[in-house]
C-alpha cells in the first residue's frame, strides 16, 4: 500500500499515486510546459511507471489503444497542453467509436488564467465532449485522486470508451492530502444493466422454433469476456456465426460454426446467410453500414434480436423485433441455459456453396498466384500460417486492413486490432507498439500499407528507443491503394492524386537501427518471413506487392449485402 | 420521410459543469433546431432538469433521448408530445435514484 497516504502531496504526484492504485504500469506520453509538474512528479516514479516517449501525440494515444486492446485494462496517455492535447484527437475519436478503454491526461494552463487565451491554451472539454465518454477539468489537487478514479471506472466499465482529464498546472502543483480513491458506483450512470428475464424467454423461444437462425457478433464478445459463452450457445444449438472486423479472433478460425467476416470485404457465406436467415442474433455488434450495406434489404427474411450493453444501439440503425439489454456474456449463459439441444440441418447448403465459390473466384487466385508479382493476401496468409494463428495481428487502413482481416488466422482472442468505426490510418504503427508492451510474450505483426505507414512513421524513433520486437509488414504498393481501388471501379480509373512516390523504406529503417530486407519475388518471402520471426527485435518485411491490387468479394457501397462483386466483372449469383 | 412534431424532452441531471453543451451537442450532431431550452432545478433537490424542445420525427427523438441519458452525468431523460407528465416523472427519477442507492449497498 502506498506510503503517501494521509500525507501532503502535490496534485502531480496525486495523480502518479492513483494510477498506482488502478494498476498502471505504462503510461504513453510527451512532456510540455503545462504538464511539467506532473513529469517531475513522474522523475521519482519511473521505477514504477514505466513511460514511452513517443515521437507524436497521435501515437501515445494509439499506442495506448493497442494496449487496451491487447491487454484488456485501460490504455493511459499523458500528454501537454494546446498542441499536445489536440495531437490526441483523433485517437480519442477512435476509441470512442471502437468503444476502447483510454484514460488521457492533458495540462492545461493554470485556472487563473483559463479563458484568457494563455499561451498554449485549448478549450479541450470543449473540443472533446463529442467523442467522450466523460471529460472532466479537474482545478484543484483535492479532486485529483477522485476524478482519476472515476476516469477509469467510466472508462473501463459497460461499454468501454476514451475520457479525457484537462489538469491544470495549479492543480499539478498544488498540494492536498492524499487519500487514495476508488470508484465502482455512480448514481447516473449504470454500467451493467440488468438483462429482462422476460427478454431472455422471448429469444430462447424464437431460437428453438428457427429454421435458420444465424448469430452476428462484435466486438462486445471480446469487451465482455463472452468467447466461450458464445461457442457454448453456438454449440448447443448449432448456429452458424459471422464476425464483424472488431469482432474478428473471439472465435476461433477453425471454430465449425464460424462462417467468416460480415460486410463490404466479408466473405460471401456470413453475408448471404444474413439475407437467408430466418432469425438474426446480433450480439455485441452495432450495425454498421460497412457491415449491412443497404438497409432497407439488409436481413429481409429475419426477426431480430439485437442484444447490447448499450442502450443507444438497440433500434438505432435496425429495427430489433427484440431487445436485451445486457452484458454479452451474461445474456448469452442465460440463453444457453434455456434452449433446446438442437441441429440446424437447413444451413447444410449454403456455407458449402459460397465457400466452394468464393475459394475457386477469391482466395485461390489471391493466396496461391502462379506468376505476377506478389499479391498481398498472399504475403498476408504466408506470414500468419508461419505464425501457426497465434500472433496479435494489427492493421493500418485500407487494402491491408481487409486483406489482413480476411487471411489471418486466429487461435485465441484479442489478435485482431484494427481501426474499425473511424478508419483512422497511421494507426497501425503506434497501435503495434502498444499491443507489444501490453503482451511481450506475443509475436505481434503490423500489416501497414505505404501511405498509413508514412502517417506515424516517426514512431519508429519510438521502437529504436524502446527496443519494441514489432514485426512490421510493409504492403508496398506505391498507392494509396484503397482509393486508388475506387478510382478504378467507381470513379472511371480517374487516378487522382493517389500515386505516392515512395522513399527509400530500407534506408529509413537502417537510420533507425531496425533490420530490414525487401522482397519483390516470390521465393524470397518464406526466407524473409523467417528471418523476421527469428529474433526478438523488430523488423521490417517491405513485401513489394502488386501495384493494382484490389480486395474481393466486395458489396459495393449502396447495395444489398447479397450483391457482391467476386473481382471487376463478375457478380457472385446465388441460387439461380 | 416520418412526419416530424414538436417534441418535449425532458433530462434528469447532475449539477455538472459541461452537460449543457454535451447535451446542445446532440442536437447540433442532427442537425435539430433547438426551438426552447430551460435548465433550472429540479423538484428534487440537487438535481437538475433540462427541458429542451425540438422539432424532430419520433425515430430521432427516441435516438437524441437515448444519447442524452447515455451521458454519465444524465439520471433520466424523457420526451413527449403532451407536456403534462411533470409529477409522474419526478416519482419515477426519485425511484430511480432510491434503486440506485440500494444496488450501492
Ligand atoms: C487519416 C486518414 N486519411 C485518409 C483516409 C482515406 N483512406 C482510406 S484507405 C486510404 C489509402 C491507404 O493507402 P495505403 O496506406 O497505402 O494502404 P493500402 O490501401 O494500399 O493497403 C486512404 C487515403 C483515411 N482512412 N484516414
Amino acid at each position: 500500500m502506498s506510503d503517501k497516504r494521509g500525507q501532503c502531496i502535490s496534485g502531480g504526484e496525486i495523480l502518479l499515486e492513483q494510477l498506482l492504485i488502478q494498476g498502471v504500469d505504462t503510461i504513453f506520453g510527451y512532456p510540455g510546459g503545462a504538464i511539467m509538474p506532473a513529469y517531475d512528479c513522474l522523475y521519482d516514479y519511473l521505477d514504477r511507471l514505466r513511460h514511452i516517449l513517443v515521437r507524436h501525440e497521435q501515437g501515445a494515444i494509439h499506442a495506448a489503444q493497442g494496449y487496451a486492446r491487447t491487454k484488456g485494462v485501460p490504455g493511459f496517455v499523458m500528454v501537454t497542453s494546446g498542441p499536445g492535447a489536440t495531437n490526441v484527437i483523433t485517437g480519442v475519436a477512435d476509441a470512442m467509436i471502437d468503444s476502447t478503454p483510454v484514460v488521457v491526461v492533458a495540462g492545461q494552463v493554470s485556472s487563473t488564467l483559463l479563458g484568457s487565451d494563455a499561451f498554449q491554451e485549448t478549450d479541450l472539454i470543449g473540443m472533446t465532449t463529442p467523442v467522450t465518454k466523460w471529460s472532466y477539468q479537474i482545478r484543484r489537487p483535492e479532486d485529483v485522486a477522485w476524478a482519476v478514479a472515476r476516469a477509469f471506472y467510466i472508462a473501463g466499465s459497460g461499454r468501454p470508451g476514451p475520457v479525457v482529464l484537462d489538469f491544470t498546472r495549479d492543480a499539478q502543483i498544488g498540494k492536498a492530502e492524499f487519500e487514495p480513491r476508488s470508484c465502482d458506483f455512480i448514481r447516473s450512470y449504470i454500467a451493467l444493466p440488468e438483462p429482462s428475464d422476460e427478454a431472455i424467454r422471448q429469444a430462447a423461444e424464437w431460437i428453438n422454433a428457427a429454421r435458420k437462425p444465424l448469430v452476428v457478433y462484435g466486438q462486445g464478445i471480446i469487451l465482455s469476456g463472452a468467447e466461450q459463452a458464445l461457442e457454448a450457445f453456438l454449440d448447443k444449438a448449432d448456429i452458424p456465426a459471422g464476425s464483424t472486423l472488431l469482432g474478428l479472433s473471439a472465435l476461433a478460425s477453425d471454430n465449425p460454426h464460424f462462417m467468416g467476416m460480415l460486410g463490404m470485404h466479408g466473405n460471401l457465406a456470413p453475408n448471404i446467410m444474413t439475407q437467408e436467415c430466418d432469425l438474426l442474433i446480433a450480439v455485441g455488434m452495432r450495425f454498421d453500414d460497412r457491415v449491412t450495406g443497404n438497409l432497407s434489404t439488409y436481413a429481409r427474411n429475419a426477426k431480430i434480436i439485437h442484444i447490447d450493453i448499450d442502450p443507444s444501439e438497440i433500434g438505432k440503425n435496425v429495427p430489433a423485433g427484440l431487445g436485451i439489454l445486457g452484458d454479452a456474456k451474461e445474456v448469452l449463459t442465460r440463453l444457453t441455459a434455456r434452449i433446446q439441444p438442437r441441429s440446424c440441418p437447413d444451413w447444410a447448403m449454403e456455407p458449402i456453396l459460397c465457400n466452394a465459390v468464393e475459394k475457386h473466384k477469391v482466395i485461390d487466385p489471391e493466396i496461391h498466384p502462379e506468376s505476377g508479382p506478389l499479391n498481398p493476401g498472399e504475403v498476408i496468409a504466408a506470414v500468419s500460417d508461419r505464425c501457426r494463428g497465434e500472433a496479435v495481428i494489427l492493421t493500418d487502413v485500407g487494402q491491408n486492413q481487409m486483406l489482413a482481416a480476411r487471411y489471418s488466422r486466429f487461435t485465441r482472442s484479442r489478435s485482431f486490432i484494427s481501426s474499425g468505426g473511424l478508419g483512422t490510418m497511421g494507426f497501425g504503427l503506434p497501435a503495434a507498439i502498444g499491443a507489444k508492451i501490453a503482451a511481450p510474450e506475443r509475436t505481434v505483426i503490423a500489416f501497414l500499407g505505404d501511405g498509413g505507414i508514412q502517417m506515424t512513421l516517426q514512431e519508429l524513433g519510438t521502437i529504436m528507443q524502446e527496443g519494441t520486437g514489432v514485426k512490421i509488414v510493409l504492403l508496398n504498393n506505391n498507392w494509396l491503394g484503397n482509393v486508388r481501388m475506387w478510382q478504378e471501379l467507381f470513379f472511371r480509373e480517374r487516378y487522382s492524386c493517389t500515386r505516392m512516390l515512395n522513399p527509400d523504406f530500407r534506408g529509413i529503417a537502417e537510420a533507425y537501427g531496425i533490420p530490414c530486407v525487401n522482397v519483390e519475388s516470390r521465393d524470397e518471402l518464406g526466407p524473409a518471413i523467417e528471418r523476421m520471426l527469428a529474433g526478438d527485435g523488430p523488423f521490417i518485411l517491405n513485401a513489394h506487392i502488386r501495384e493494382e491490387s484490389m480486395v474481393f468479394p466486395m458489396i459495393p457501397p449502396g447495395k444489398s449485402v447479397d450483391q457482391i462483386m467476386l473481382n471487376a466483372q463478375d457478380w457472385f449469383e446465388y441460387g439461380d | 420521410m416520418e412526419t416530424e412534431s414538436l417534441y418535449e424532452i425532458t433530462a434528469y441531471t447532475e449539477n455538472q459543469v459541461g452537460l449543457l453543451s454535451a447535451i446542445a451537442g446532440i442536437f447540433t450532431r442532427r442537425s435539430l433546431n433547438i426551438e426552447k431550452l430551460l435548465v433550472y432545478p429540479s423538484k428534487i433537490e440537487g438535481i437538475h432538469k433540462f427541458k429542451i424542445l425540438t422539432r424532430a420525427s419520433e425515430t430521432q427523438i427516441r435516438s437524441v433521448v437515448l444519447q442524452i441519458e447515455k451521458k454519465v452525468d444524465v439520471i433520466k431523460a424523457y420526451y413527449a408530445i403532451d407536456t403534462q407528465r411533470s409529477d409522474q416523472e419526478i416519482e419515477d427519477v426519485k425511484d430511480f435514484l432510491s434503486r440506485r442507492e440500494e444496488t450501492n449497498r
